[in-house]
């Protein structure tokens, strides 16, 4: 009852797909997520003043205001708003299975969205941001770059991505994990289609790295729910693989095996430290900026 | 498997219903694009194949279901192997009469007759017969249709006329009682059938007629007589266009002279030869295209010796005793007197022998007052032997010994007693004015119910037919058959006694006539049809020789094949099925219960409503599976 409440404050991400341009997009989604807190409760390095508190054991001696000191002879550390120089790599599937959807909306573009918004936010807080596209390899990089004018280039280069082949999440991951020279936060969104082992792997290079991992698993609802009911012919979006089923029959097997799939995934990237989170592509995108930015705040 | 009733059956079209569910409910192949397709790989995928395989199952149950249920009702029951042996019947009766001598249509004939035979059903025996005047059985049934092709190969046209009666009755026979088809094989002509002919047919026999087709224009000699020491033949032209016929006669193999006349279309003409001293004749018209067997006719001109009649009254003073009789029969017609009459009293027959008795064309029983058994018993055999009988049963009969005679065919009562006397007048009024004892009547026999009847007897007869009744409803004139020879009984007497008869001008003919129709053609004594050969000669036509009886000079005697023969009139199929008399197939009847008891023997229906429940269940476990 409560989520559903706190849904309904949200865009539904098939409405949000059906607006123009990701800048679009990721504004609406931003400026509405943000515009829904009082006060950003990020707070941390910045050079615009926030207020005084008082000093307490473990806070970092440097924040104390020694001017306060000197007039009331107490500890006072200088809370700033947020500024970082976090360097965000966004990782987006663009293999041909991200192109299923079922509900108005694919998997991709609600990707796109999520990477748009993600993209947005981040300019908005000043982080760095980078993009690289994948399917069975990296097809489109963009360096991260905090610019004013980087959010534009980014936003441009999700929008001219299309659907690639199949799905090789473990390889595009070793890619770049070996090219960032810099510890930042790499966002990883895809449906995960691959063999989970060399995935974790993969997201395991970043960690080994210094990097923080954002794992989004988007999957439609069809892929969580199996709501077919006639005797169906299933054609692999990547292999054109073909299976006749009765999904009666078939149901209570597959949902078995997808639950073991988010389950393995959820329990062994939470034993290295990787934020999971999955996302069904009805869910509203604002509640991935949210798990972003509770992640972002561990990290900083 | 037979089934006793069938046409529960028809329920089992209701095994439609699942079927057409099944096409109406059948729904295309959905086709989805899905991403995880290697998670339903992995997960155990009942394939589209096995489950349509499993619909196509439950399919078939269900309508197997329906048509066992269908079938339980219909109880089925296994045939014992009596019955199951029984296959069908094709007769396939060829005419060979006269008529169909013409050239090419016998040849015709029996290409239709073998056509019949290859169209028979497989595993029906076929049969042939060949009829005219009599059938023969060329080939019984069976299942060599080789033997039966070489039956009708071997078959030929003769010179007797079409019976189509005889031949539809042996081939019903010859089903006995199986079901069958009988095919006949003829020209249609109009005269196969007799006046009130009717040929008795087992209702489950088809009919089919295979029509040979019309014969061709034809001329032929239907009468010669001689008249007035003149020769005078009658020469019919059956043809669409008028023709010269150019008669020619021969007398004792001797040219006697030649005539001419010209015929219109299907008219007759009489020619007149002069007449000649001989002692057979024999006239011809020249016609090389049509029948050739009826180009001839023979005569034989020493006719001395007229058909005799046999009167049997009390003492065989005719004169006295059978006044009036005596006095039709011998009445002189165109050619003379029609017969001699010969009187005996009923008790000398005692002495006498089958040879002394079959002397007589026909036998006319007035008494039978001292008749011994050894008589009656040469009377029933005169007649078995082709002899004819006419019966009065005047107040001279009795009822009794006449019944011994007729081999028990007919019973006769005495004359009720009246109490009161009538008001209605009882006269006679034939059943049928066409058969041949009433055709001499013409339009006038209605002149036959001037005659007063004052008393009668009671005759009755589930075998006999009944050709004319009184007025007042009792049978009057019968008719038995008996072996080759026929017998009527006229329920009266022919003496004036119990009626005016003999005082009516219809008495005369009608004694001619009924002695004519018993005597089956042989009246003339000297003259026969084909059919009617008397035995020892030859069934063709010419003159012959009869072997002389004991104490007799050998008598010559022409035989001459059916004018009738020579009538183009043609019958429809419809008209050669009206008379048809269809019979009820007791055979079949008791087939009918014989089938009942098996299935109440065997009670098939329970197990088939087993294995229904049977089938439901196995339905019920696959429907839940696939549900």
């Amino acid at each position: 009852m409560q989520s559903g409440a706190r849904e309904r404050q949200f865009l539904d991400p098939a409405v949000v797909a059906r607006l123009g341009t990701l800048e679009l997009k990721a504004r609406t989604i931003v400026e509405g997520f943000l515009s829904g807190l009082h006060r950003s409760p990020f707070k941390g390095f910045s050079v615009e003043f926030a207020e005084y508190r008082q000093y307490m054991p473990g806070d970092d001696l440097s924040t104390i205001d020694w001017k306060v000191y000197a007039r009331s002879d107490r500890h006072y550390v200088k809370k700033f708003e947020e500024e970082t120089n976090l360097d965000c790599h966004l990782m987006v599937d663009i293999s041909a299975s991200m192109g299923y959807g079922s509900r108005g909306i694919t998997k991709y573009e609600y990707a796109s969205c999520l990477a748009a918004a993600l993209g947005y936010l981040m300019n908005r807080q000043r982080d760095a941001c980078g993009l690289t596209a994948f399917d069975d390899k990296i097809v489109s990089m963009l360096p991260a770059s905090a610019r004013p004018g980087h959010l534009r280039a980014l936003l441009v280069t999700l929008s001219r991505l299309e659907l690639g082949r199949e799905t090789n999440v473990s390889k595009p991951l070793h890619q770049l994990a070996d090219s960032l020279t810099k510890r930042g936060m790499v966002v990883l969104i895809s449906d995960l289609i691959d063999e989970p082992d060399r995935v974790i792997r993969g997201l395991k290079h970043f960690q080994f790295r210094g990097t923080d991992v954002i794992v989004f698993h988007i999957l439609d609802p069809d892929e969580i729910e199996f709501p077919f009911d006639r005797a169906t012919r299933f054609e692999d979006l990547e292999s054109e693989e073909e299976v006749m089923a009765v999904p009666s029959v078939v149901r209570p097997h597959y949902l078995k095996a997808i639950g073991e799939l988010i389950d393995h995934y959820k329990r062994e990237l939470g034993s290295c430290g990787i934020d999971y989170h999955l996302f069904s592509t009805k869910e509203p995108l604002e509640l991935a900026l949210l798990a972003y930015l509770s992640t972002r705040a561990r990290a900083l | 498997m037979s089934f006793l009733s069938p046409l529960f059956l028809i329920g089992a079209a209701a095994a439609a219903i699942p079927i057409v569910l099944h096409l109406l409910r059948r729904e295309p192949e959905q086709r989805v694009k899905f991403a995880v397709v290697r998670l339903l790989r992995r997960a155990p995928v009942e394939h589209t194949e096995r489950r349509h395989l499993r619909e196509l199952l439950l399919l078939a149950l269900r309508v197997a279901a329906l048509a066992l249920l269908a079938m339980a009702f219909a109880r089925p029951f296994l045939a014992s192997s009596a019955a199951a042996g029984t296959s069908g019947v094709t007769i396939v009766a060829l005419d060979r009469s006269l008529s169909l001598s013409a050239p090419g249509q016998f040849e015709r004939a029996r290409q239709l007759a073998k056509d019949a035979v290859a169209r028979a059903p497989a595993g029906d025996a076929v049969g042939v017969i060949t009829f005219a005047e009599d059938v023969h059985v060329a080939a019984a049934p069976s299942g060599d249709r080789a033997l039966a092709v070489s039956a009708i190969e071997s078959a030929t046209a003769g010179f007797a006329a079409a019976r189509y009666r005889t031949a539809l009755n042996q081939a019903s026979e010859m089903l006995d009682g199986r079901r069958g088809t009988i095919v006949v094989v003829t020209d249609l002509q109009e005269n196969g059938w007799d006046a009130g002919d009717r040929a008795l047919v087992p209702e489950s026999a088809r009919i089919e007629l295979a029509d040979v087709g019309e014969p061709p224009a034809n001329l032929a000699i239907t009468a010669v007589r001689s008249a007035s020491n003149r020769i005078v033949a009658t020469v019919r032209n059956a043809g669409p266009k008028a023709r010269d016929a150019r008669v020619h006669l021969v007398v004792d193999d001797r040219p006697g002279g030649d005539g001419a006349a010209t015929i219109g279309p299907n008219q007759s003409a009489e020619v007149v030869l002069p007449g000649a001293r001989g002692v057979t004749a024999s006239v011809t018209v020249d016609d090389p295209t049509g029948v050739a067997g009826d180009n001839a006719r023979y005569l034989v001109l020493d006719n001395a010796s007229r058909p005799s009649v046999l009167l049997v009254t009390a003492s065989g003073d005719v004169s006295r005793e059978a006044f009036f009789a005596q006095h039709a029969l011998v009445a002189a017609g165109r050619e003379g007197p029609a017969y001699d009459v010969v009187g005996i009293g009923a008790a000398q027959l005692a002495t006498w022998d089958g040879a002394a008795l079959t002397r007589h064309t026909a036998v006319v029983i007035m008494s039978t007052r001292g008749l011994e058994r050894h008589g009656r018993e040469l009377l029933a055999e005169y007649v078995r032997q082709g002899g004819g009988i006419v019966v009065a049963v005047g107040p001279e009969v009795d009822g009794d010994v006449a019944a011994e005679m007729l081999g028990g065919l007919i019973t006769i009562a005495p004359p009720p007693r009246e109490s009161a006397p009538r008001t209605s007048v009882r006269a006679l009024a034939p059943a049928d004015v066409r058969h041949p004892l009433f055709q001499v009547f013409g339009a006038g026999s209605s002149s036959l119910s001037l005659v007063t009847f004052n008393r009668i007897a009671i005759v009755s007869s589930r075998d006999c037919h009944t050709l004319a009744r009184f007025t007042t409803g009792e049978n009057a004139v019968m008719e038995c058959e008996q072996g080759a020879g026929r017998t009527l009984v006229l329920a009266s007497d022919l003496d004036n006694g119990w009626n005016d008869f003999p005082r009516h001008a219809t008495f005369v003919p009608f004694m001619q006539e009924a002695v004519r129709y018993v005597s089956g053609g042989r009246a003339r004594g000297s003259e026969y049809l084909v059919g009617d050969a008397p035995a020892g000669l030859p069934a063709r036509p010419g003159v012959f020789a009869l072997p002389p009886a004991s104490g007799e000079r050998p008598r010559r005697v022409a035989i001459n094949v059916d004018p009738a023969e020579s009538d183009p009139g043609r019958l429809t199929p419809v008209e050669f099925e009206a008379a048809v008399t269809r019979l009820q197939d007791t055979a079949r009847a008791e087939g009918r219960v014989q089938d009942r008891q098996q299935e109440e023997r065997q009670h098939l229906w329970q197990y088939i409503l087993g294995v229904m429940l049977a089938v439901m269940v196995v339905e019920s476990v696959i429907a839940a599976r696939t549900a």
